[in-house]
């Protein structure tokens, strides 16, 4: 699992949206920075990483959540909660095959047939969830998500200066 | 599960003041959980236990630049918890995907064997048994459940010990105590230091 980027600047005395403002902006380039990754199926790393990268954004949007305008951040942090849930849709399959096939590998020949047919089942899972993935991650791009955090954690800093 | 409202957060106060809030109602929210999740018939409890460990966890992780250590050793507990508790979750989640998937082997073997037997049939040839569809494909699931059930035991005493350790050290009152000591400010580079 990725660790989490540093957020430079921060100290006990930033003032709270200010600490706002720098949370959001590198957890959000964060989240997407996993992206391209997120779709391999052969390593299941990627969509793992994306998906905790998302739970820190959360934290951070939830934490902060009196730095910013209300309606703009509900709006984003649905929308991350929603891209959360359909990484989840694809973990959770990654991470039962991952253990069956330990589970099969310590088993006679003979006795490993139902163990393969449920990861076959879980591999067409894991396949529609991955498309479900690449038509959200489509989505929040058309919808313009990243550039949309960044503007959040713009007005977090503005107000803190006013 | 949903979180608790952190009430009095101030937009214009410092950084480590307000985490100091957020974590002490999140900290709350995971005690509170426990007597209910250590009560190994509730699943429920102890799945709205790891959510708790996991949100205590970020907050600590976003706090540790104004909270230092002692929001880090924190952040490390509560991971461990999550840890323990989301393999505990895998287990109660897999268990019953097995037993479907051995259920709808099952159908499909007695439609199978009843077609065979025909409409008028007085009884089914035992010998039949050997020809339903997914004889080999039953194979392993049996001892796939029981390894699932005994990991989910051997993982639940395993956080019934951790949960004693992190009682035993007071780490509610530990971790509070912890993160309102004054943090060292960062040292600037020495003169003639190697970059």
């Amino acid at each position: 699992m990725a660790k989490a980027r540093p957020v430079p600047g921060l100290s006990p005395d930033t003032r709270f949206a200010a600490a706002a403002a720098a949370a959001v902006r590198v957890r959000a380039a964060e989240v997407f920075g996993f992206a391209d990754r997120a779709l391999d199926i052969a390593d299941i790393e990627g969509v793992h990483d994306m998906r905790v990268a998302t739970r820190r954004l959360r934290a951070a949007l939830e934490v902060f959540a009196p730095c910013f305008p209300s309606a703009e951040h509900a709006e984003a942090l649905g929308e991350v909660k929603r891209l959360a849930d359909v990484l989840g849709q694809r973990r959770d399959p990654d991470v039962a095959i991952e253990a069956l096939e330990s589970f099969e590998a310590g088993l006679a020949l003979p006795d490993r047939p139902g163990v393969a047919g449920l990861v076959a089942e879980l591999r067409e899972q894991q396949d529609a969830a991955n498309e479900t993935v690449a038509a959200e991650l489509a989505r929040v791009r058309e919808r313009r998500l990243p550039e949309r955090l960044q503007g959040l954690a713009d007005t977090a800093r503005g107000e803190a200066a006013a | 599960m949903k979180a608790r409202k952190v009430k009095g957060l101030a937009e214009n106060g410092d950084f480590a003041a307000n985490a100091r809030r957020i974590i002490e109602v999140r900290l709350g929210e995971l005690c509170a959980l426990a007597p209910k999740a250590l009560d190994e018939s509730r699943p429920k409890k102890l799945h709205d236990m790891r959510i708790a460990a996991k949100r205590l966890r970020y907050v600590l992780e976003i706090a540790r630049p104004a909270l230092g250590a002692g929001a880090s050793d924190g952040a490390r507990a509560a991971k461990k918890l999550q840890e323990i508790l989301g393999d505990i979750h895998d287990c109660d989640e897999m268990l019953p995907r097995v037993e479907e998937h051995a259920r709808r082997l099952r159908a499909a073997d007695v439609d199978a064997l009843t077609a065979r037997a025909g409409a008028r049939a007085r009884d089914l040839d035992p010998t039949l048994a050997s020809t339903a569809p997914n004889l080999d494909r039953h194979r392993g699931l049996e001892a796939l459940a029981a390894h699932v059930t005994a990991r989910r035991r051997v993982l639940f005493a395993r956080f019934e010990r951790e949960w004693a350790r992190l009682e035993e050290r007071d780490f509610p009152a530990t971790l509070l105590e912890s993160i309102n000591e004054p943090v060292p400010a960062p040292q600037a580079p020495q003169a003639g230091a190697a970059a």
